[in-house]
């Protein structure tokens, strides 16, 4: 049967039991003037009916779930961009830091012996190394990315087109109304015409989806990237940090031997 | 776990520090070591804090911080008494969202002094939380988080600040003043609209900025959301956009079915928070006044 395949275990249930019941059911009055081959063909149809109908829930349903993954995807998104910038300030913090100390060790040298305040007075300054926010470039890179990806993206969706599944469906959609020329048409055709749209249906979800796993990708891939710069800032930061501590205990210890 | 015990144990310290803090105020003790007294009642009052925040005796652990940061402002240490301040606040905030609000003010303008606007602008956001869910005053609520806004714009935290501007738009369009909040999803949705990571949720704003346009006027919307196509191609091409131009055609037609079988249509795949809820009703109620006024 080349019919996609729902995941849905209940779907799969109601499937079998609708066709138990309807086969009992509505088709009774034109059944019984029909042969033992087109009342199979008659419950085929139906399966068809209802598989394709499963198969277009179905894809509703993910297309509403690629819809969250990507308001949620977004929202992380923002919310790591204000952690890298609280990220940024806080090393200019530790920058700051670190040249206050330099300056109060001048000092305390200085308070320490005459001879060492002669020194740090005609020492020369290498002062304000003040780093300015370099938030643009950090993005470059995930630009370059995106622009990867959404080459990709374009292959991808032609690799879509020709998929065996999608293909073999529209085979078995057409398929079926040929079929159904030949016998009792009476039938045939709403069925076929609900069909189609069905499938139509169907193709239009399939390709909104597409477009959303590729907007997914690439905010992925954005989010991956965003993540690995941060990584390497939370490093540096950690390495600054630590040196600060021995510097500030270092100090704090020369202080106390000053008293 | 000895709680009471440690409720008694934080009032005998309260007193203790209380005495401290007398004693040095004489002339005797400022001779004999004011300072120290005085650093140890602050101390004291400090550890007092703790216990009763054990106890969870809030009310008491937020006097005691109270205490111990006018201390630290008479020895002029401004670092420990904002700090103070604050963990007066939180304590607070279990027990009396008023007195939290009051310590917390103290605070910010403590660090505003300092020039630390950044901390400054992160209390404000608390103090405006308060302000939404304990005291329900969303006029306040507003006014703090625009503060913080500029603050974090004044720090180039461009991402905080988008944070509290959305959050004021939301409550303004909420208490109806329009303008303001279009003005805001404008500006935060174009300023997102260029950065690869943040462009995912540009087209969420400019959709808000058209809902808000859609109450004021008609035409207003329509011209918003050819505007907002032409800045930001994406737009065009999500679902949003699409429901918008329904319901501008619904609108147009004054066809309420339409209205809510495209809002219909739209839930079912990407539920709707409520403010957007909130919002579509809002237009609905246009057009039933409309067939009404036409009746």
């Amino acid at each position: 049967m080349a019919y996609p395949r729902t995941h849905n275990p209940f779907a799969d249930d109601d499937d079998e039991e609708e066709q138990r019941r309807s086969s009992g059911g509505f088709d009774d009055p034109q059944e019984r003037g029909m042969s033992e081959a087109e009342r199979k063909q008659r419950c085929l149809q139906q399966e068809v009916m209802r598989t394709a109908e499963s198969a277009v829930a179905s894809s509703h349903r993910s297309l509403g779930l690629i819809y969250e993954s990507e308001k949620i995807g977004s929202e992380t998104a923002e919310e790591l961009m204000r952690q890298g910038e609280a990220l940024k300030r806080t090393e200019r913090m530790v920058d700051n830091m670190g040249q206050d100390l330099r300056t109060s060790q001048k000092h305390i040298n200085s308070i320490k012996s005459v001879w060492g305040g002669l020194v740090t007075y005609f020492k020369a300054k290498p002062e304000t190394t003040k780093p300015l926010p370099e938030e643009p470039v950090a993005y470059q890179a995930s630009s370059n990315l995106q622009n990867a990806m959404s080459h990709s993206k374009e292959h991808e969706g032609k690799y879509q087109a020709s998929h065996p599944n999608l293909r073999k469906l529209d085979t078995g959609g057409f398929g079926t109304f040929a079929s159904d020329d030949s016998s009792s048409s009476q039938n045939g055709y709403p069925a076929n015409r609900q069909l189609r749209a069905a499938h139509q249906t169907l193709d239009n979800n399939l390709d909104e989806m597409s477009l959303g796993l590729g907007r997914l990708k690439n905010l992925g891939l954005g989010l991956q990237s965003e993540i690995e710069n941060q990584d390497t800032s939370l490093d540096n930061l950690l390495g600054k940090v630590d040196k600060l501590d021995l510097k500030i205990n270092n100090t704090n210890q020369q202080i106390k031997n000053l008293k | 776990m000895d709680n009471s015990g440690k409720e008694k144990e934080a009032i005998q310290l309260m007193a203790d520090a209380d005495k401290k803090v007398k004693t040095s105020g004489s002339f005797l003790g400022g001779m004999f070591g004011g300072p120290h007294k005085v650093e140890e009642a602050c101390e004291m009052y400090c550890r007092a804090a703790n216990m009763f925040k054990m106890a969870k005796n809030w009310n008491a652990a937020g006097n005691a911080f109270c205490q111990a940061a006018r201390i630290h402002m008479q020895l002029q240490n401004k670092h420990d008494s904002a700090t103070s301040f604050i963990d007066a606040g939180n304590a607070f905030k279990k027990s009396d969202p008023n007195e939290a609000i009051k310590c917390l003010n103290a605070a910010v303008d403590i660090y505003t002094d300092m020039g630390r606007f950044t901390i400054a602008a992160k209390h404000h956001i608390t103090i405006a939380e308060i302000y939404e869910s304990e005291l329900v005053d969303i006029e306040k609520a507003i006014a703090h988080y625009e503060q913080a806004a500029d603050y974090y714009k004044g720090e180039e935290s461009n991402s905080s600040a988008n944070k509290c501007l959305l959050k004021v738009g939301a409550y303004a369009a909420q208490l109806e003043q329009y303008a303001k909040a279009i003005e805001i999803y404008e500006q935060v949705g174009s300023s997102t609209m260029d950065n690869p990571l943040l462009k995912y949720s540009a087209k969420e704003y400019f959709f808000k900025a058209s809902l808000c346009h859609f109450i004021v006027d008609e035409l207003n919307a329509k011209l918003a959301v050819e505007k907002y196509e032409e800045m930001f191609p994406a737009f065009s091409d999500s679902r949003e956009c699409k429901l918008l131009k329904k319901l501008l055609d619904a609108h147009e037609e004054q066809n309420c079915e339409a209205f809510t079988e495209a809002i219909k249509e739209f839930d079912s795949i990407s539920r709707l928070d409520q403010w957007q809820t909130t919002m579509l009703l809002r237009i609905k109620k246009t057009i039933q006044g409309d067939e009404g006024d036409l009746k």
